[in-house]
């Protein structure tokens, strides 16, 4: 090592000079600039899973990148701003573009080495681990709230380390391989022998161990038997391999191991390697999660399909019924009392075939099932009840309509009258009128279109049904099964009513607010900011929603609602929808929520979000700290501004934005900075501080927020510091007021060319509803005074450029009044109602004072 | 890659049911984004369109040497065939078929490019279907085509 001149540990012992204000604050600026961004691309990516994009894989990637790096740099200017490393937070952030990496490398790390995965943590996203049938069932469980058999899977995976160890992987795909090369031949010899294989293959010790324990405890050490189902990558979904492999039932916890060999097994059946030969398919590594779940003592079950596969009947939903297990009926073997429903509700029973019913498949005491004679009376009686049919159906429409597929379901109704979805798989058969050359354009031709051209699509897809209108706060508990849900403003309070409802549409909302997230967890067809839909909408009205072309259609398109669920391809379950959504878990929510907790730090930032409020919290903070610690600054002193309400300011005068004469505590009339003027103004003018009324002697009231202001002087910290730099045009201010952030940035008084506010508000205590309905109010004043405004979730920003001076000053006024309006708004608005009250009143009182300085 | 989109589009307008009377627009999509082609085949189709969407380049050249679009929508960046050099065989062969390019690396020098050698519109991905949606209607104003 060399060792250090003499001129260099001079330089280390004398102190470093500090680094100019000036470029400090430039950093301060470009921080600022790129938190802005960061929050936009994250709006923008959002957006996109909205009905209204066409995005690819390549704007996945970039958006990414882009994300990535200004993460990246943002994190940095913070170390050069604060003359720190931060090594926490840039730990936060590689876990976090690692994270990010990983799903679009497709890698999602398997959390569980016994590849032993509960149901209940089950769903589409984890289709890889659990295969495709289990994923649907933990879908209609975990995401639709329908009561499925409990279970677990085990994954594919284990499929793959049992193969694995077993040394039959290779062996595998070497007898696919040659299948394919041969067309076949000797396809009957291959599977017998690999089947056979697998069926004697020994099982990983912690496989066998970590399976038999689950087993024991799914059937209650023994008291119930258990459902042994195949859950392979691609069963039902694009190709379906219907009946191709083998589901053991009324299997006893003892039988687990080899009930599991045989499921496994039954992936290389002959009828399923000469279908994935005929498929095309046998370049691809097959793989079986199984599924494990306990047998549902059914006192009586059967399937329904959707679409009625008969032609004459296409119209329609069938319902087969038996009494005991289904299994023969899914054989065909049983007889079967048969019902017509029609598809819409009330869904009317069309028709219905009540058959003699001889003998049924019970569960058998001590494990596996039994064949017996159905009591007499009950023979020929019908198995199913009105009641019973009509849930059936609404279940059944409920699960199509988030599949986006015509569905063939499995269910049983429990001994205590609970209905138990079983399975759901896409039909095969498409409904009759869906073949490609239908041209579904004919069918909307001659259709009135109530509006169309109107609002954002949240979700894509189709929905029809009668409409319901929905006042703001208004009773939810009655809304009809199937109706279409019309409403003034999104409101993730409707989240309780998406399961019944076909269609949402709103007059003001964003694609990229809560109720429209969960809107497309749901998949229920939403388009937003329609505008006047409320207006032109009737209770009661049948319309067909088309959310992608934004469409709305007097009465049901039949036809349109077909083409939905016989398209090819599901947007949702596309690789770019899925990845785009895995990829935003990383990136958009904000837990980070209250600076003063103990939690905010860099370890507790979980998404980029998280890192970009930390760094915008941290970097205010420091330049109030630099403002009063720097050596430059110290000369012109940073100023406490005393304000007749609680602000706790300190002010950084860059140029001409306080009075010369000045002294380290200012007052307002000191303040030579035009916009922050005019906001000071705003604030003090009117009463709208408080928005419950003040007592009269609003003087005594402000004065004695004033001593309380004075008395504070000694403890900053106890008000919550609060900055705004300023020059005689420009102000750059940060206002956290209890759990309300304000930024505001502004230009004015230069050429009307350079004019320019930038208003952010953000943040609130109260639930998630009221913060949502609190930015819609804040966004519609905004734009009552041409703000340009955007809403992301409880996030406003407004933009406003190149009005001239006076004009833009009268808007910090209004802005001024505008953050004092709403800085306790949140608790009140307790109904939607309330919102549109309080937009009336505030713009009414911002008038009547503008006339008043007139 | 699948390819299972191609090949399945509408019957000819020739040999619709609905007579000669009324022809539809006929479309070409090409991307190599399997996605673009799978969501904007059934959108122009709910449309009215008469529509067929390619992700191999060399398939989608061979159809336009069969018969004629009145609308190609195509990516620039692709494996094989770059999307400039499809756009000119398209305008070689059919001098009135309208073309819009849409690509993610929108860069000023390829829109210039792309202009000189006719295309009608360029759009930069991710685009609203709204905004392809008004490309192909533009045309069909500027050539009288009936919808």
């Amino acid at each position: 090592m060399e060792l250090p001149s003499l001129r260099e540990l001079i330089d280390r012992w004398r102190p470093k000079p500090p680094v100019p204000f000036a470029v400090l604050f430039k950093k301060f600026k470009s921080i600022l600039e790129r938190n802005n961004s960061i929050l936009e691309l994250m709006g923008d990516m959002g957006d996109k899973l909205g009905g209204d994009y066409i995005f690819d894989r390549q704007y996945i990637l970039d958006s990414c990148e882009k994300l990535g790096d200004q993460v990246f740099k943002l994190v940095s200017d913070l170390s050069l701003l604060c003359q720190r490393k931060n090594v926490a937070l840039f730990t936060a952030f590689e876990r976090i573009q690692y994270q990010i990496r990983e799903e679009l490398a497709g890698r999602r790390a398997l959390s569980r080495t016994d590849h032993i995965l509960p149901l209940a943590e089950l769903t589409h996203d984890l289709a890889d681990e659990g295969g495709n049938k289990m994923s649907f069932v933990g879908d209609i469980h975990n995401i639709l709230g329908f009561t499925v058999p409990e279970g677990f899977v085990v994954t594919a995976g284990a499929y793959f380390d049992a193969m694995e160890r077993a040394g039959l992987r290779r062996r595998a795909a070497q007898t696919t391989d040659q299948l394919c090369q041969d067309m076949g031949k000797g396809v009957d010899e291959a599977s017998r022998e690999l089947r056979e294989a697998i069926l004697n293959m020994p099982l990983p010790r912690g496989l066998a161990k970590a399976i038999q324990q689950a087993a024991n405890k799914l059937s209650g050490e023994g008291r119930h038997l258990l459902a042994v189902r195949s859950s392979a990558w691609g069963e039902d979904g694009e190709s379906s391999f219907a009946g191709m492999y083998e589901s053991v039932l009324g299997v006893a916890p003892k039988d687990i191991i080899p009930a599991y060999r045989q499921v496994l097994a039954s992936l290389f059946r002959e009828e399923a390697l000469r279908y994935r030969l005929h498929r095309d398919q046998c370049r691809e590594e097959p793989a079986m999660a199984v599924g494990v779940m306990r047998m549902v003592d059914a006192q009586v079950s059967g399937g329904l399909y959707t679409y009625a596969p008969l032609q004459e009947s296409d119209e329609h939903m069938v319902v087969s019924a038996a009494w005991g297990l289904g299994k023969p009926i899914v054989d065909g073997t049983a007889e079967t009392d048969t019902y017509f429903l029609k598809r819409d509700p009330p869904h009317t029973l069309v028709s219905s075939e009540i058959c003699p019913k001889t003998t049924r498949l019970v569960l058998g005491p001590g494990g596996g099932t039994r064949t017996e004679d159905v009591p007499e009376d009950q023979s020929g009686a019908p198995c199913l009840t009105p009641e019973q049919l009509t849930q059936l159906a609404e279940t059944a429409m409920n699960l199509e309509r988030f599949f986006k597929r015509p569905l063939d379901v499995e269910w049983a109704f429990t001994p205590g009258g609970e209905l138990v979805v079983l399975q759901a798989r896409p039909l095969s058969i498409r409904p009759r009128y869906c073949t490609i050359d239908e041209d579904v354009s004919e069918a909307t031709k001659d259709v009135p279109v109530i509006f169309s051209e109107q609002g954002i699509s949240a979700m894509g897809g189709v929905g029809a049904g009668p409409v319901h209108l929905v006042d703001e706060g208004g009773d939810l508990s009655d809304f009809p099964y199937g109706a279409i849900l019309v409403t003034h403003h999104s409101s993730p309070r409707f989240a309780r009513i998406m399961p019944k409802c076909r269609g949402i549409i709103t007059d003001v909302g964003s694609a990229t607010g809560h109720m429209a997230t969960i809107a497309r967890e749901l998949r229920v067809p939403t388009l937003v900011g329609a505008g006047n839909a409320t207006r032109l909408l009737r209770e009661g009205q049948e319309i067909t929603l088309d959310a992608e072309h934004n469409v709305v259609y007097d009465g049901v398109v039949e036809a349109l609602c077909r083409y939905e669920l016989a398209k090819e391809d599901v947007f949702e379950e596309s690789w770019e929808y899925r990845t785009l959504t895995r990829v935003l878990r990383h990136v958009s929510p904000l837990t980070l929520l209250d600076p003063d907790a103990e939690s905010f730090s860099p370890e507790r930032c979980k998404t980029f979000h998280d890192i970009a409020r930390y760094v915008h919290q941290r970097a205010v903070e420091k330049l109030i700290n630099l403002s009063e610690t720097h050596q430059e600054i110290k000369a012109s002193a940073p100023r406490k501004l005393i304000t007749k309400l609680p602000l706790g300011l300190t002010v950084i005068d860059l140029e001409g934005g306080l009075a010369p004469a000045a002294t380290e505590e200012i007052v307002e009339e000191d303040v030579r900075c035009a916009p922050l003027r005019a906001l000071l103004m705003g604030m003090n003018a009117t009463d709208m501080w408080e928005t419950h009324a003040v007592a009269v002697d609003m003087g005594s009231f402000m004065s004695s927020v004033t001593r309380t202001m004075s008395a504070d002087q000694s403890h900053p910290s106890r008000l919550g510091r609060n900055l705004a730099v300023v020059s005689r045009e420009y102000l750059n201010l940060h206002l956290r007021l209890g759990y309300h952030f304000t930024v505001v940035d502004a230009y004015l008084g230069g050429s009307v060319n350079d004019n320019a506010i930038y208003f952010r508000f953000m943040g609130g205590v109260t639930d998630f509803t009221r913060r949502s309905r609190r930015a819609n109010l804040v966004s519609e004043i905004l734009e009552h005074f041409d703000f340009v405004t955007e809403i992301k979730g409880d996030m406003v920003t407004g933009r406003v450029k190149k009005h001239p001076t006076r004009a833009m000053l009268d808007k910090m006024f209004m802005l001024g009044g505008l953050i004092g309006y709403t800085r306790q708004l949140d608790t009140q608005l307790d109904s939607d109602q309330a919102g549109q009250h309080h937009l009336e009143e505030f713009l009414q009182r911002i008038s009547t004072l503008r006339e008043a300085s007139e | 890659m699948t390819t299972d989109i191609p090949g399945t589009g509408s019957p000819d307008a020739s040999t619709d049911k609905a007579g000669p009377a009324r022809r539809r627009t006929s479309i070409l999509v090409l991307d190599d984004e399997p996605i673009v082609c799978k969501r904007l085949k059934p959108f122009f189709q709910k449309a009215g369109y008469e529509v067929e969407a390619y992700n191999v380049p060399a398939e989608a050249l061979a159809r336009v040497e069969e018969r004629r679009f009145d609308v190609v929508i195509t990516d620039l960046k692709m494996e094989g065939l770059d999307g400039l050099a499809f756009l000119g065989k398209v305008k070689a062969l059919h001098p009135d078929t309208d073309v819009i390019v849409i690509t993610g690396f929108a860069t000023m020098e390829t829109a210039r490019e792309s202009f000189r050698k006719g295309v009608f519109d360029f759009v930069a991905k991710p685009f609203k279907l709204a905004e392809i949606l008004d490309g192909v209607r533009r045309i069909e104003k500027e050539r009288g085509l009936a919808q």
